[in-house]
């Protein structure tokens, strides 16, 4: 804003300005949409060459059937209708692999909503040293690539020399030489408490910079009235953090969904089946045991998947996007 | 009607000791939280810290928070050159600029005339670009996989520089579109009044407006691409591919071939390396990014 006051005001134009006709006015607005069609273009063409022409391929790929052969020679794989398709949907495997993903973001999604919104109203109680030192360590944190952070989290809870059973040792358990990872519980415990320890800075950070725009005032006066904390958290803080809130919440069902990298870390690129998400088990499917054809239908149904439980909240984030 | 006012102040003092007693429960309350939340997300990163100066005995000592015998930078040397971490460290800082670059100067453009034209197709042109974001990463990787493939783009470091701005564009222009309807009309009415250009208009008077939209999204951007593991795995193989992979493969590469033989202080020296140039960006753009963050999501 400064920037622009301390500017100083655009020369006139040369010419002087006709006076304005209807016709005139039409041709302006029809120039306008050409600049920003123009303008729009370089998006348009990057999304589609990147990211919607693939999306097409890969729905044509799921009712084909590529193998290795088809993909060295350049042939076009046979067309195999929906047979992929009822190969992923009787397969119990797969359904396993659906249940465990899901199963694993909600639990994820809601640990870390919750815990961020803590810490943002945290934020908002501690004194600015505290708060500058908070807010510090959570970008340092929210900076790790996710592949670091699953390597520490490796390390952190490695059977023989992690840091998690040496201190439970040292409170008197006996864990020293315990594995994660045998038990898928306590292993999933393990991924669930990165993800969620990886994703909590986003949050509190988003949530805490949302809530400096709660009114003070609003607050104070509801405390005035009688309203404990917990009642203007709930009346006056939420509903005014709500669109944030959901933004929030459906990005980070979105990615937790589509976990790879962490599980894929954390069991050194080879997850066992209890391990498998649907994006590590569509990766394996696809380029491990190149049945290409399997893997986008695996994909398909995910997005179809997500899409149907999702679309009420997604239509809601756009429109927050989209609405004054 | 004075008595009555007492009374009434003589109940809200009350109110207040009583109110004063709860804030003082729930601070109480909140430095518990502060210290565990302290514990937990400053731990790992002290420990990583810690044994990256370490030796391999140390390491495997059981004692992971004593300090090193001796902070030299010897493990980072190491890292550097014999694990090539410089050379992927450099491969990275040259994708993710170029990316972050492109991503940016597309993105705002686009959000730029979504948030203020209103022209034929906004709407179709708004849902397509932002629907992206629905679209998680590992899905259309093996038709990607083709069609860089088709086109020479693999394992080159334009086709992964392409792809990391096509899956960074929907939030990008989502977040700027939302930012930039934020932004005051008079002015850039003002300025088409006075005959100013598009272009103009939209370097001199838009971006500087939206400096704290557009830092925050770039950081978002840069930790975004600089944290990509999925899309290098899948786009940089092939042929000499190891001359040209970027950190996060450079790391994986280390601990995935080293076992429990390996030096170990060098993967945590290449860890700690890579959180460097994020810690960089943050001091210079801290406030910025408060500032800035949700700026344009929240009204």
């Amino acid at each position: 804003m400064h920037a622009v006051d301390s500017r100083p005001a655009p020369a006139p134009a040369p010419q002087a300005t006709p006076p304005k006709t209807a016709k005139r006015v039409r041709s302006r607005s029809q120039r306008d949409s050409g600049v920003a069609w123009l303008l729009s273009l370089p998006t348009l063409l990057i999304l589609i060459a990147m990211l919607g022409y693939p999306l097409y391929r890969m729905i044509v790929l799921s009712f084909q059937n590529m193998r290795l052969r088809e993909l060295f020679s350049g042939a076009t794989p046979p067309w195999a209708g929906v047979d992929q398709y009822t190969k992923a949907l009787t397969d119990s495997v797969f359904w396993g692999v659906v249940g465990r993903t899901a199963g694993f973001t909600v639990v994820s999604v809601t640990l870390s909503v919750l815990a961020g919104l803590g810490i943002a109203l945290l934020m908002r109680r501690v004194t600015r040293g505290v708060r500058m030192f908070m807010m510090i360590a959570m970008m340092f944190v929210w900076a790790l690539p996710q592949l670091v952070a699953a390597q520490a989290f490796r390390w952190l809870t490695d059977s023989d020399f992690g840091v998690l059973n040496y201190v439970l040792t040292q409170l008197g358990l006996d864990y020293s030489t315990h594995s994660w990872f045998v038990n898928p519980w306590e292993g999933w415990a393990v991924i669930t408490a990165l993800v969620v320890w990886a994703g909590i800075p986003f949050l509190a950070i988003s949530l805490s910079a949302g809530l400096t725009q709660v009114p003070k005032e609003l607050l104070e006066a509801a405390t005035v009235d009688g309203a404990n904390p917990w009642q203007s958290l709930r009346n006056i803080t939420l509903p005014i953090l709500k669109p944030l809130l959901m933004i929030v919440t459906t990005l980070s069902v979105i990615w937790n969904f589509g976990l790879f990298t962490q599980n894929w870390a954390l069991r050194d690129g080879h997850p066992e089946p209890v391990y498998q998400t649907l994006a590590t088990y569509s990766y394996t499917q696809a380029f491990g045991r190149s049945i290409y054809s399997y893997g986008s239908a695996i994909s398909v149904i995910t997005v179809l998947l997500m899409f149907g439980v999702m679309v009420f909240y997604i239509r809601q984030m756009f429109k927050i996007g989209e609405v004054d | 009607m004075t008595t009555l006012t007492a009374a009434v102040s003589e109940k809200k003092s009350q109110k207040k000791v009583e109110i004063h007693r709860q804030v003082r429960a729930f601070n109480g309350l909140a430095h518990v939280a502060l210290v565990f939340w302290a514990l937990v997300t400053a731990g790992p990163l002290i420990w990583v810290l810690l044994a990256s100066f370490k030796t391999n005995t140390e390491i495997f000592l059981g004692e992971p928070f004593s300090l090193p015998a001796s902070f030299s930078l010897e493990t980072y040397v190491s890292a550097w050159d014999q694990a090539h971490i410089g050379r992927y460290f450099l491969n990275s800082v040259f994708v993710v600029a170029v990316s972050t670059a492109g991503t940016m100067l597309f993105g705002s453009m686009a959000a730029y005339v979504l948030a203020r034209y209103t022209f034929p197709g906004n709407r179709v042109l708004y849902f397509l670009f932002v629907s992206g974001l629905a679209f998680p990463t590992f899905m259309a990787l093996a038709p990607l996989f083709h069609i860089l493939k088709n086109l020479g783009l693999l394992n080159s470091y334009l086709g992964l520089i392409l792809v990391y701005i096509a899956y960074s564009l929907p939030f990008t222009v989502f977040f700027l579109a939302a930012f930039f309807r934020t932004l005051p009309h008079e002015i850039d009415e003002a300025a088409t009044v006075d005959g100013a250009s598009h272009t103009r208009k939209f370097f001199q008077i838009m971006m500087p407006m939206a400096k704290s939209g557009l830092v925050s999204i770039t950081i978002f951007n840069i930790v975004g691409q600089w944290n990509q593991y999925l899309l290098p795995l899948v786009i940089m193989q092939g042929q000499g591919a190891d001359q040209k992979w970027v950190l996060t493969q450079g790391i994986a590469n280390i601990s995935t071939q080293a076992g429990y033989h390996a030096e170990w202080s060098t993967l945590f020296a290449a860890l700690t390396l890579s959180i460097l140039p994020m810690i960089v960006v943050y001091a210079i753009f801290q406030r910025q990014i408060q500032a800035g963050l949700t700026a344009g999501a929240v009204k």
